[in-house]
C-alpha cells in the first residue's frame, strides 16, 4: 500500500486497508479514546475538590518516587556500601524514611477514599488497584528489611520464614536467601508496585475523581452548570469529560 | 440501600457535569515531590537510620559457649528447631496445617537441611590434621543409633549446669557422653576462630548468597532471640511492628501481629498458617470492599463525607438546590 | 558513622495498655496518622469555589 507525502494511506479519513484497521490503529484509538491528552493531563478539576484530603494521593506517589531514586543509588553502590560510609548511610536513611512516609501518606489516602466511597460510579477498579498496590507494597518492604545485612535482617528473616513456610510459600520464596531477596527487592517487586500504581493512576484519570454523595434524591448538577467559575470562553475542551 | 437506588446513585456518580476550576497538575506534583524530599531529608538529619551489626556464629560461640554447644548437640540428635522442623527443610514433621490442608507438606522439601550432617559432622570432617577428632568422629558414626541418643541426651542434660572456662571452652560434670565432648570441643574452637561461619556458607560452592544454614543454626540457639528481646522484637512484644532502637517500625503490620497475641492463635502449634489464612481472607476483603454489603455502605452511614465536601454542600445549598 | 541530631539507638520505651504493647515511636506514628487525617478533613481549603492553589 503506497502512501503520498508520508501520510498513511486513506480515503476521506477512512483506512484503506482491506482488512479494516490495523492492530496499531485499534490500540491507538482505544488508548486515545480512553485517555485523550486533556484527560491525561487536565488543567482543571471539579469544584467539589476543596479539601486537603485530596493531596495525599500525590504525596504517596511522590514518596514512591523518592523511594525508587534513593533505592537506585543504594543499588548502584551495592548492598554493603551503606554500612561503611557516611554518604551511604545518608541515602539508606532517605530510603527508610521515604518508605515510612509512603505508608503514612498511603494510609491517610486510603482512609479518605474509603469515607468518600470512592469506588462509586464505576470506579471499583480504581479502589481495587489501590488496595492491591498496598498489599504488594508490604512484601516489597519485607524483602527490603531482610536485605539490610544487619541484625534486623537476621531477626526478621528467621522469624518471617515460619509464617511463609507454614503457608507453603517458603518452598520457593526463601527469606534467608539474601541473593534471592535482594533480586526481589531491587527489581521484581518494585516493578510490580510501579505497574499497579500506573494502572491505578491511569484509571483515576480515566474515571475522574468521584463526585460527592448526593444529600437528597433531587439530582445534583446533571444538566449543564450555568454558573461555571470559569470564563465562558475558556471552558476546557476535555475538562468536562473527566 | 435498595438495588435501584444504588444503581441510580452509581449512575449519578459516573460523571461530574458541574463546575470546574483551573488546576495545575504538574505544579501540584512538583510541590508534593519537594515536600516529600524535604521531609525525608529533615527526618534523615534528625534521626538517621538504625544499623545494628549482625551476629555471627563466631560472636555467638565466643559470647555464649554453653548455648552454642547445647544447640550443636540438639542439631546432632535432630531435636533442634531446624532438626524437627519439617518442610521445606526436612521430613521430620508434616509442618503446619489447617484441617486437612497441609500446604508446607504439599509444597515439599525444597531446601534440604540435615541438621546433624550440615551443622556438626560435615564441618568437623573438614578440619584436617587432628587425629583425636578424626577418631572421635569415627567412634560416633560407628555407634548404633540408640547409643548415640544416650550420649546426646546425657550431654544435653549436663550442659544445663555447664560452666565456661577462662579459655572459652565448656566444662560439664563427668558422665557417659562418648566422643561428644571431644567433637563439641573441636566444633566450638572452630566456631570461635571464625571458620564455621565460612564453612556453613560455602559448603556447596564458592560464590554464595544463601545464608540459610548459618541463620537457622543461630536461630536454633539463643543469640538472636536474646538480642531481639532487648530490642523489643519478640512476637510476644508485638515485635513484628517494631524496629531496633527507638525508631518507628512497620506500623502497617499491626493487624498481622495482633492475631498472634490472642487465642486461639497464641496457643496453637499451627498459629502461622492460621494467621496467614485470616490475613489472606481479610486482604481479599479489603480489595473487594466495593462489592461487600455493609462494608461498602458504612461511608454513607457514618457521614465523614459531609465534612470533606462541606464547601460543596454549602455552595449547593446557597444555590437553593437542596430541600 | 551515624551523625544524627537525635540518637534513637537505645532500646525503645514501650506503652502497655491491656494486652497491647507498642513502642513509643509507633504510638507517635499512629497518633500522627489520626491527627493528620483529622486536620486534612477539617482544615479550611484556600480559595474554595474560586481560584486554584
Amino acid at each position: 500500500m503506497s502512501s503520498v507525502n508520508g501520510e498513511p494511506p486513506s480515503v476521506n479519513g477512512e483506512p484503506t486497508s482491506v482488512n479494516g484497521k490495523s492492530w496499531t490503529e485499534k490500540a491507538r484509538d482505544r488508548a486515545v479514546g480512553a485517555l485523550p491528552p486533556e484527560k491525561l493531563l487536565p488543567d482543571s478539576q471539579p469544584s467539589y475538590m476543596s479539601s486537603w484530603i485530596y493531596v495525599f494521593g500525590v504525596l504517596t506517589l511522590t514518596s514512591l518516587i523518592v523511594i525508587i531514586a534513593s533505592g537506585s543509588i543504594l543499588a548502584l553502590k551495592g548492598p554493603g556500601w551503606w554500612h561503611f560510609t557516611g554518604i551511604g548511610h545518608f541515602f539508606n536513611s532517605i530510603h527508610l524514611w521515604s518508605v515510612e512516609l509512603f505508608f503514612f501518606f498511603m494510609v491517610i489516602h486510603l482512609w479518605g477514599k474509603y469515607w468518600m466511597a470512592a469506588w462509586r460510579g464505576g470506579r471499583a477498579r480504581v479502589w481495587m488497584t489501590g488496595a492491591v498496590a498496598f498489599v504488594v507494597a508490604v512484601p516489597c518492604a519485607l524483602t527490603g528489611y531482610v536485605s539490610q545485612q544487619n541484625f534486623d535482617a537476621q531477626w526478621i528473616s528467621t522469624q518471617a520464614k515460619d509464617g511463609l513456610n507454614a503457608a507453603g510459600v517458603g518452598s520457593f520464596f526463601n527469606v534467608t536467601n539474601f541473593g534471592q531477596m535482594y533480586s526481589y527487592h531491587v527489581y521484581l517487586l518494585p516493578l510490580a508496585v510501579v505497574a499497579i500504581v500506573i494502572a491505578h493512576v491511569l484509571l483515576v484519570r480515566r474515571h475522574g475523581i468521584v463526585p460527592p454523595f448526593q444529600l437528597s434524591d433531587r439530582a445534583q448538577p446533571t444538566a449543564r452548570e450555568p454558573e461555571s467559575v470559569r470564563e465562558p470562553d475558556s471552558v476546557p475542551a476535555g475538562g468536562r469529560a473527566s | 440501600m435498595s438495588r435501584e437506588s444504588r444503581r441510580r446513585e452509581d449512575e449519578a456518580a459516573r460523571e461530574w457535569k458541574g463546575a470546574y476550576r483551573p488546576y495545575d497538575i504538574l505544579k501540584e506534583a512538583s510541590i508534593a515531590l519537594g515536600v516529600v524530599l524535604a521531609l525525608a531529608v529533615v527526618l534523615t538529619l534528625l534521626f538517621s537510620s538504625p544499623d545494628l551489626k549482625p551476629s555471627t556464629v563466631q560472636s555467638w560461640s565466643r559470647g555464649d559457649p554453653v548455648d552454642f554447644v547445647t544447640t550443636a548437640t540438639t542439631e546432632l540428635d535432630g531435636s533442634s528447631g531446624t532438626g524437627s522442623y519439617g518442610p521445606p527443610y526436612n521430613h521430620a514433621s508434616d509442618g503446619q496445617h489447617i484441617a486437612f490442608i497441609y500446604l508446607a507438606k504439599w509444597l515439599g522439601v525444597s531446601h534440604p537441611i540435615n541438621s546433624a550432617q550440615d551443622f556438626v559432622l560435615a564441618p568437623l570432617r573438614s578440619i584436617s590434621g587432628q587425629p583425636a577428632l578424626a577418631s572421635a568422629l569415627s567412634a560416633y558414626q560407628a555407634a548404633p543409633a540408640n547409643t548415640q541418643t544416650t550420649w546426646t541426651s546425657a550431654y544435653e542434660k549436663a550442659l544445663g549446669n555447664a560452666t565456661t572456662n577462662p579459655n572459652g571452652s565448656v566444662k560439664v560434670k563427668p558422665g557417659n557422653y562418648g566422643p561428644l565432648p571431644a567433637m563439641m570441643g573441636s566444633l566450638l574452637t572452630f566456631a570461635q576462630s571464625g571458620g564455621l561461619d565460612g564453612a556453613l556458607l560455602t559448603s556447596k560452592q564458592f560464590y554464595q548468597t544463601d545464608y540459610t544454614k548459618p541463620l537457622l543454626f543461630m536461630a536454633d540457639g539463643g543469640v538472636l532471640a536474646t538480642r531481639a528481646q532487648q530490642q523489643h522484637l519478640l512476637g510476644t512484644q508485638w515485635g513484628m511492628m517494631n524496629e531496633t532502637g527507638s525508631y518507628p517500625g512497620q506500623v502497617w503490620l499491626w493487624l498481622y501481629t495482633f492475631w498472634y497475641q490472642i487465642k486461639p492463635f497464641s496457643t496453637s502449634a499451627n498459629a502461622d498458617i492460621l494467621v496467614m489464612a485470616v490475613m489472606g481472607v481479610l486482604s481479599l476483603a479489603f480489595i473487594l470492599i466495593p462489592f461487600i454489603p455493609g462494608a461498602r455502605d458504612l461511608p454513607r452511614r457514618i457521614p465523614i463525607y459531609k465534612l470533606i465536601w462541606r464547601d460543596h454542600y454549602r455552595t449547593q445549598q446557597s444555590r437553593g438546590r437542596l430541600a | 558513622m551515624i551523625a544524627s541530631i537525635v540518637n534513637l539507638n537505645h532500646p525503645a520505651n514501650t506503652v502497655h495498655w491491656h494486652f497491647f504493647s507498642m513502642s513509643v515511636a509507633n504510638v507517635v506514628v499512629i497518633v500522627l496518622l489520626l491527627v493528620v487525617f483529622a486536620v486534612a478533613i477539617l482544615a479550611p481549603f484556600p480559595g474554595h469555589g474560586g481560584t486554584a492553589r
